[in-house]
Parts: C-alpha cells; structure tokens; sequence
C-alpha cells in the first residue's frame, strides 16, 4: 500500500443486498479514503447495518463490487440488479477481516476471557505473534481507549462503555487498514456513550480510516469528514456534514433530521 | 398385622455381594458414560452439520432412541436384536446397547444445544478478527458452550448410573439383580432392598452434589479455568 493520503480505502460500486423478498440495499456507492472518517446516518430499517456489515462480510452482498486497500474482493459470476455477482471464497473473506475491524452494537466480548486476553486473542492466533510481544500491543492498544488499569478484569466487572472500549482495542490490535462502527453507542445508558464517543473521536484524529453507523449526530458533525444519509437502501444525500446535517436538500433528509430534537452542534 | 423383625446383621454377611452388584453397576455406568461422551460428540456434530449425509441419519437416530423408553430398548437388544444377527447376545452387551445409545442420543442433544446456545455475536466477533472455523471453535465457541454443557452432563451421568439397575431383568450382574439373587436365596427381601437402594444413594448422591458443585460454579463465574 502506498502512503498516499487520496488512496480510496475502500471502494463501494452498486451494492445490492436481498433478504428473501426484501430488497434491503439497492444499489449503494461509497468510496472512503486513507485517514478518513465517513458517517452512515438514516432511520433503522433504511439498511444502514446490513450495509457495513456487508463489508466485512458478516452478510454477503447479493450484488456490487468491494474493493478493500485496492483488492477486489470475490470473483465476479454474473449479474444481477445490473451489478455484478461475486463468488466468496471463505478463506479469502477471514484473511480480508483481518484488515477490516469491527465494533459492534452489543460489545461481542468473548465473556470467557480477561480484557487484555480479549484484545490479545487476534494477535495470537490470527496473526501467531509471540505471547510477550502480543501482550505488549494489547496493552498499549487499551491504554489507548483509556483502559489499561482494567486489563485483568473480565468483561462481566466492567461496565458497557468500557466493554464498548474494549471492543475497540480489540478491533484497532489488529492494526485494520479500516474500522467499521455498528451502532456502538445505542445500547449504552447515557452517561456512558461519551467516553466511547471520545475515544472514537481520538482514532480518528490519529488519521484511522473509519466508516460509522450512528445516531450521534453531533459525533457525525463534529468527527466526520463526509456523511451520507440513507434512506429505504438508497443514499438520498452526501457531503460535508455542514451540508448534510445543516442545510440538506432532499426532504427525506430534512424530515430525518427534525426527528432529532437534542442535537446540538 | 405383625410386626417385622428386621435383621440386617443376617444379610451383611452377604456383603460379596452386593460388592460383586456394585462392581456391575459401576462397569456398566462407566462404559455407558464413556460412549455417550465420545458418540454424544460424534452424533451431536453429525446433527449440528448443514450436510443432509451427516444430518439426516443423525437425527433419526435421535429422535428413535429419545422417544422409545430406555427399558423397551435394552429388551428389544436382547431378544430381538440377536435374531437379526443371527447370534445369541449376552445380556450385558444388551444392556450396554440399550442404555448406552439411549444415552448418546440424549448427550447429543446436550452437544448441540450447548453450541447453539452461543449467542451469534460470539461467532460473529470472532470471525470479525479473521478467525478460521477451527481456531474460533476451539477458543471461543467450545470454551463457553462446554460450561453450558457441564451441568446437563451431569444430570445425564446420574440418570445412566440409574437406568443400569434395568439390565437387572436380562440377568446382568449388576447391585439390583444380585439383590434379587440374594431375596430369593436368603430370604430377607426387606432387609436386602433396603440395603440396595441405600448403596445406590450413596453411589448417586456424590454425582448430585457433583453437579449441583459445578452449575455454581460455573454459573456465576466466567474466570473458572477448563
């Protein structure tokens, strides 16, 4: 990979998703660039979620090329929606996920494991680094989040915001070329949803690629570089979060937005 | 009605046995625990599989032995069984069949249940960190559904240790049958029985306390090494 910062990160063409009858995503365009923050917003039910988790490949497109640190991924079969089909390959998928971070909405944290052994997992079977030098990023990685007196804690000790840092150490470890962002404020009470809001906010400004999936819109107003408004699968609006959030054009956009009473900016 | 002069010094005598039913009852409950542990596994995999060759037969094969009493089991193995085979079985293997498979299709059942029980979130963690099938079932499923599992074997061992006293009908040697050699020899059923059931509570109820022991532990604590 080049340092080149206009490198596109990751690179969205067509994306079609089906769920049975349910045409979910139909149709979605999306490049984020190297160093950049990128915002997903919409009402739930829009696809907002199956759409990142797409990405990774936690579901896998019905149609539409992805393109991940220039790699495109799959094979291409035929087409449908008038997008192209790939054919995934597992093996191909676990070592793209490996330079694709996730946070999810419910932690995930694996219960059974300590804090630091949460975040030292990947390291050590994923990426077979020695116990001594796994543990040394580990621990750096949750003194990044803030964390690092919990280290020996299990995740039933701690509360869900540090569960919720946790699982972003856990992501960042595997040092992604991007981190992906479900909803990872919307099932924290809301004293809590700060600290993970900064620590996000902190990532980004060390230059960490990410795309977010979020309610916050004052994170998205304040952290992002581009935010798209999705509606039905569709992006009905993009740009700067000054056009996006202050001044949208599309009316889908304007009604969104004056759902949102307590936003402040 | 008259009284009974209960004499338990009489039948103690007789301690052979009940040491020689014990002994039986222990050999017939540890292969049957055994085989239940490593065909539970087995069959519980074949079930879980999305292959209809691995599935299917599986599943019959649960569904058979789970919804047939366990004794019309160990009595068809010994009388019907060897007229398909051509050859007379003795009834320890008939009993060991009978039970034994009854008791791989229940533990399977645990098998299967204890993996899906992890919550997709699990899975889906540790796949977002690149994880293969194999690595993420033995350090992250595995791990987690293997402490579900534990109290339900538990039970299931208790429930095998039990059911061995069936095989006393097909004249294994087992605690129940050589009490009932022992009644009809010495006659002293009352005293005898007693004897029986109480050295099945004390072979049991350790195994209760067993389980009780371990669903503590292992409810309330994450950090209990496997």
């Amino acid at each position: 990979m080049t340092p080149d910062a206009a490198d596109p990160i990751l690179s969205v063409t067509a994306l079609h998703k089906h769920f049975g009858d349910l045409h979910v995503l139909r149709g979605v365009d999306l490049e984020v660039r190297r160093g950049e923050t990128v915002c997903l917003i919409g009402s739930s039910g829009s696809g907002k979620s199956t759409f990142l988790r797409c990405i990774n490949f936690m579901e896998y497109p019905s149609a539409g090329r992805i393109v991940i640190a220039g790699k495109e991924v799959g094979q291409p079969t035929g087409t449908r929606d008038g997008a192209p089909v790939y054919r995934y390959r597992e093996r191909e998928l676990t070592r793209i996920r490996t330079s694709v971070g996730m946070v999810f909405q419910q932690f995930n944290l694996f219960p059974h494991k300590t804090a630091l052994e949460n975040v030292m997992e990947g390291l050590l079977i994923v990426r077979r680094l020695p116990r001594a030098e796994a543990e040394e990023r580990a621990r750096a990685d949750l003194k990044k989040v803030g964390l690092i007196d919990k280290a020996d804690q299990y995740p039933s000790r701690l509360s869900g915001g540090q569960q919720q840092r946790v699982a972003i150490a856990r992501a960042l470890a595997m040092e992604p070329a991007i981190m992906l962002f479900d909803e990872v404020t919307s099932s924290l009470d809301p004293e809590l949803v700060g600290e993970v809001l900064r620590a996000m906010r902190d990532l980004a400004h060390e230059g960490m690629t990410m795309l977010v999936v979020t309610h916050e819109l004052g994170f998205a107003y304040h952290v992002a570089k581009k935010v798209l408004f999705l509606h039905e699968g569709v992006i009905h609006e993009q740009g700067t979060p000054d056009e996006v959030l202050k001044n949208p054009r599309q009316e889908r956009t304007k009604a969104f937005l004056t759902g949102f009473t307590d936003f402040y900016f | 009605m008259s009284v009974h002069e209960w004499k338990f010094g009489v039948v103690l005598e007789y301690w052979r046995n009940f040491a020689r039913g014990l002994l039986g009852t222990f050999e017939l409950a540890a292969i049957i625990v055994l085989a239940a542990l490593v065909g539970g596994v087995l069959v519980g995999a074949a079930r879980y599989s999305k292959l209809r060759l691995l599935n299917w037969p599986a599943t019959a094969f649960i569904e058979l032995f789970r919804n047939t009493p366990v004794f019309v089991q160990i009595v068809w193995f010994y009388f019907a069984f060897p007229v398909i085979i051509g050859k007379q079985m003795h009834g320890f293997y008939a009993a060991l069949l009978g039970i034994g498979l009854n008791m791989i299709a229940y533990s399977a059942e645990i098998f299967r249940g204890g993996i899906q029980s992890i919550e997709r979130g699990q899975w889906e963690a540790a796949k977002s960190i690149g994880m293969g099938y194999a690595a993420m079932m033995r350090r992250i499923i595995l791990p987690q559904a293997i402490r579900r599992m534990v109290p339900a074997f538990a039970n299931r061992l208790i429930e095998a240790v039990k059911a061995t006293s069936l095989a006393s009908t097909i004249a294994v040697s087992e605690l129940l049958f050589e009490g009932e050699q022992l009644a009809n020899s010495i006659y002293r059923p009352l005293e005898i029985y007693t004897v029986v059931a109480m050295l099945y509570f004390l072979a049991i109820y350790p195994l209760a306390l067993l389980s009780y022991w371990l669903e503590r532990r292992l409810a309330i604590d994450e950090r209990v090494k496997l």
